[in-house]
């Protein structure tokens, strides 16, 4: 049941790193956006990886830029979350707040 | 625009190792953004830091890829791999027949070609198991697009583990005067890692493919 379906961790976080890009959001971009924001070091293949899959899902969509001297002559794959994947996103999110609801975690476990 | 001279290129077998790796799909922009960072770091802390980087964000990103692949679709992962081993074990006695049937029909022991038929027999089953293996990668490779490497390196790692333990337990007990059967193992060994070979030829013939389509 697609509709039902949650992110998983790292789904949630590089959807989240995708929407703040807006049409800047390509597999550079990306990894430094999470890892200056989480203090996360992750790998490209992670990245890409996790982006395939939510492409796959048909939570964000890619497409090809022009190919630059500063890659190689390759050319950059920029993605956008669909509207598919902000549902996803707000179902997972909605999910979590409603699980950590009540709970005083921060001055019990802090 | 800055330049890529000699020592401003990334590592070209971790490289190379991540292009066979990602799909071939991924790997352009993998690859375009491993050299974008890589050429950021060297001109901020040189060459010896940049590669370096390059090199661990290389290997990071090969085990995400490989595990990705398997997580993504464990089932056909699987099949592949199983199918890898059912070739093997349905091709098993199909090189020693090929050149038995050649010594049958062609008869080269009978005329002036004995050297050849020394040859045949000392070296022909090997060769033509070599030769079926690295076929039996290239069809795996075939069936398994976007995750051939992947596969043919797991059905490889999976057999070398066997033929080593195998290897061992044979000859652990084996009285001194016996000679170690080094050979054996190397034969072992090289029919798979020509099954890896069969799934890079093929895995760079779609690459090729993908290059000479999208040149305009």
């Amino acid at each position: 049941m697609p509709n039902r379906d949650y992110l998983g961790e790292f789904e949630h976080i590089v959807i989240l790193a995708v929407l703040r890009l807006a049409d800047q959001a390509y597999g550079v971009t990306v990894r430094r956006e999470i890892e200056s924001r989480t203090r996360r070091g992750v790998s490209i293949g992670a990245i890409y990886a996790t982006l395939d899959r939510l492409e796959a899902k048909g939570y964000v969509k890619s497409q090809s830029g022009d190919p630059t001297p500063e890659r190689g002559g390759r050319s950059k794959r920029f993605f956008r979350v669909t509207a598919r994947g902000v549902s996803a996103f707000n179902r997972t999110h909605r999910a979590l707040r409603s699980l950590t609801e009540g709970l005083d975690l921060l001055k019990s476990h802090s | 625009m800055r330049q890529t001279e000699p020592r401003s290129r990334p590592p070209h077998l971790v490289a190379w190792l991540v292009e066979l790796f990602a799909s071939t799909n991924q790997s352009e922009s993998i690859l375009g953004d491993l050299h974008e960072e890589f050429l950021d770091i060297y001109s901020e802390s040189g060459v010896v830091a940049a590669r370096r980087w390059y090199r661990r964000q290389g290997v990071k990103s090969i085990a995400h890829l490989a595990g990705a692949a398997f997580r993504d679709a464990p089932w056909s992962f699987a099949a592949f791999v199983l199918l890898g081993f059912l070739l093997r074990w349905f091709g098993a006695e199909l090189p020693a027949r090929a050149i038995d049937a050649i010594l049958r029909a062609q008869r080269p022991y009978s005329n002036e070609h004995y050297d050849f038929y020394v040859w045949l027999v000392t070296w022909g089953t090997p060769i033509a198991r070599v030769i079926e293996m690295t076929l039996i990668g290239c069809i795996i490779a075939a069936i398994a697009r976007g995750k051939e490497i992947v596969v043919t390196t797991t059905v490889t790692a999976i057999s070398v583990v066997i033929v080593g333990w195998n290897f061992f337990l044979h000859t652990r007990n084996l009285p001194p005067q016996i000679p170690i059967p080094w050979g054996y193992l190397l034969a072992s060994l090289a029919n798979w890692v020509a099954t890896l070979l069969g799934a890079i030829i093929i895995r760079e013939v779609r690459s090729l493919s993908l290059r000479l389509h999208s040149t305009p």
